[in-house]
């Protein structure tokens, strides 16, 4: 094909469509809208009052309470935490990849929309509403907190997991298949690799999250940091609670660190 | 060894594509097929490798039909008594070379030291702690060539084995695949486009629609 353009001209830019502003337009007026529509206060925050009462707050926390009784208290919290969300992700991704493997179409369709659907339901409820329906049924304490996390977490790596599986290339199966290889073995041996690293990596991923929402659920009553945090906080015990945040910033913070390192090992 | 027996397979639609085909091969016979787009060669192929049935007639391999055989057994007869060679090699991506040539011995229940050997066999001796992804296109077929023959399959099916591969590399593996043939008394069909790929076969036979004929010379 010819042309007289010199190769260093750009392309034209391709010309906007009136639909197109008016969709950018209904855009930024939903956006303003927005913020009228939540009657946004922010000028309180920064009065003279609010920045006292404020200040009075966050200095009551210090010193924190680094007593030795104290400290052993929240160890046991904070192991309580690091076992709900790692069993709850354990029992997750096992759960997770047994469902993924229907919901990514090997037993067919209906099998898929079927398992889908039920994933779809766990991941849209909320760790915390889990945690309130399992108190319920199974009282309080870090089992309930578990399971919460497991309940959801199932919902998002079996989605994540199907994708994986779904989207790794059918080729070395067949091929497999056509080698006289059994289907189970098959998919060992070809599929389950390719889509393996994704599926270490949103593991560790979610085990994260799950660390972060097993402190929160602890104030609904399961366990763990976030039952001992609501608790000195509600009898203004600020030093203990103030405790309590440290252990839980650690907490994340050793925990991301060791994913990181962990997927990077696993994955490279 | 294998023999075709009045094969019919028709499309889902009804239309015919191979009719009443009969024909017989040779242990250690090396045989290419040749033929138009569409004339239903891989469909042979696949129906000689029990991944498809025909409509009416029988797949005959040293006397079982494989067309009578369940899934399972299918599947066993299959990675035993067959190789396969794929224009798109197949290798496994996150398995070293020497353990791609090993898989059939593992799955077959079979030594493993087979593996190294039919590697060296091939060309690539230092080379099975490499992944496939270190290998050119000829030397990835030289490892699915070692990984089709290192269980001593009495039948090779071969489809476009050289399809990807450049003129002289394409010569060089069917050279290979000749040589392994012969070495290991192993029969192969081998389907083809390429007249030169065809010419390295002992026979040439023409898929056409009456059914398969030796080719004009």
């Amino acid at each position: 094909m010819s042309t007289n353009r010199s190769i260093t001209q750009l392309p034209e830019s391709p010309s906007v469509r009136l639909s197109t502003w008016l969709l950018l337009g209904a855009m930024i007026l939903l956006v303003i809208a927005s913020f009228l529509g939540l009657r946004w206060k922010i000028q309180e925050f920064f009065t003279l009052d609010a920045l006292r009462t404020t200040k009075e707050f966050l200095t009551g926390f210090a010193p924190p309470d680094f007593s030795s009784s104290f400290l052993k208290k929240g160890l046991q919290a904070t192991l309580e935490t690091l076992s709900m969300s790692a069993l709850g992700t354990i029992i997750a991704g096992v759960v997770g990849l047994l469902l993924a493997l229907p919901a990514s179409g090997r037993a067919g369709a209906t099998a898929r929309a079927g398992v889908r659907s039920v994933l779809n339901v766990l991941r849209a409820v909320p760790e915390l509403v889990w945690a309130t329906i399992l108190l319920i049924t199974a009282g309080l304490g870090p089992f309930a907190g578990t399971m919460a996390l497991a309940a959801h977490t199932t919902g998002v790596l079996g989605r994540l997991f199907a994708d994986a599986l779904e989207n790794s290339s059918p080729l070395p199966e067949q091929s497999l298949r056509d080698n006289g290889v059994a289907p189970f073995a098959a998919f060992l041996y070809s599929t389950l690799p390719q889509a393996l690293p994704q599926i270490v990596s949103y593991t560790l991923y979610r085990w994260e999250n799950n660390i972060r929402a097993a402190a929160i659920l602890g104030v609904v009553g399961a366990g763990g940091l976030g039952q001992m945090l609501k608790y000195h906080l509600s009898l203004f015990q600020m030093h203990q609670a103030a405790t309590v945040i440290i252990a839980m910033l650690a907490l994340v913070a050793g925990v991301d660190a060791m994913s990181f390192w962990l997927r990077r090992m696993l994955t490279r | 060894m294998l023999e075709l027996k009045k094969i019919n397979k028709r499309y889902v639609d009804g239309r015919p594509l191979i009719v009443d085909l009969n024909y017989r091969l040779e242990p250690g016979e090396f045989v290419a097929i040749m033929g138009d787009s569409g004339v239903g060669k891989s469909t042979l192929l696949n129906l000689i490798a029990g991944l498809d049935t025909p409509d009416s007639g029988q797949v005959l391999m040293d006397g079982v039909d494989i067309a009578s055989l369940g899934d399972d057994a299918s599947t066993r007869f299959r990675r035993a008594r067959f190789g396969f060679v794929f224009q798109a090699f197949h290798v496994l991506p996150h398995l070293t070379l020497l353990q791609n040539v090993g898989l059939p011995l593992l799955l077959n229940g079979l030594p493993l030291d087979a593996a190294q050997k039919m590697l060296d066999a091939v060309g690539l001796k230092d080379r099975g702690d490499d992944f496939p992804s270190q290998l050119s296109g000829g030397e990835l077929q030289r490892v699915a060539i070692a990984r089709a023959l290192v269980h001593r399959p009495s039948l090779i099916l071969a489809d476009e084995p050289t399809g990807n591969l450049d003129p002289d590399t394409a010569n060089d593996i069917l050279m290979l695949l000749r040589e392994e043939l012969k070495e290991n008394g192993a029969s192969a069909i081998m389907v083809t486009h390429s007249i030169a790929a065809a010419t390295m076969a002992d026979r040439i036979l023409l898929m056409t629609k009456s059914g398969l004929q030796p080719a004009p010379q």
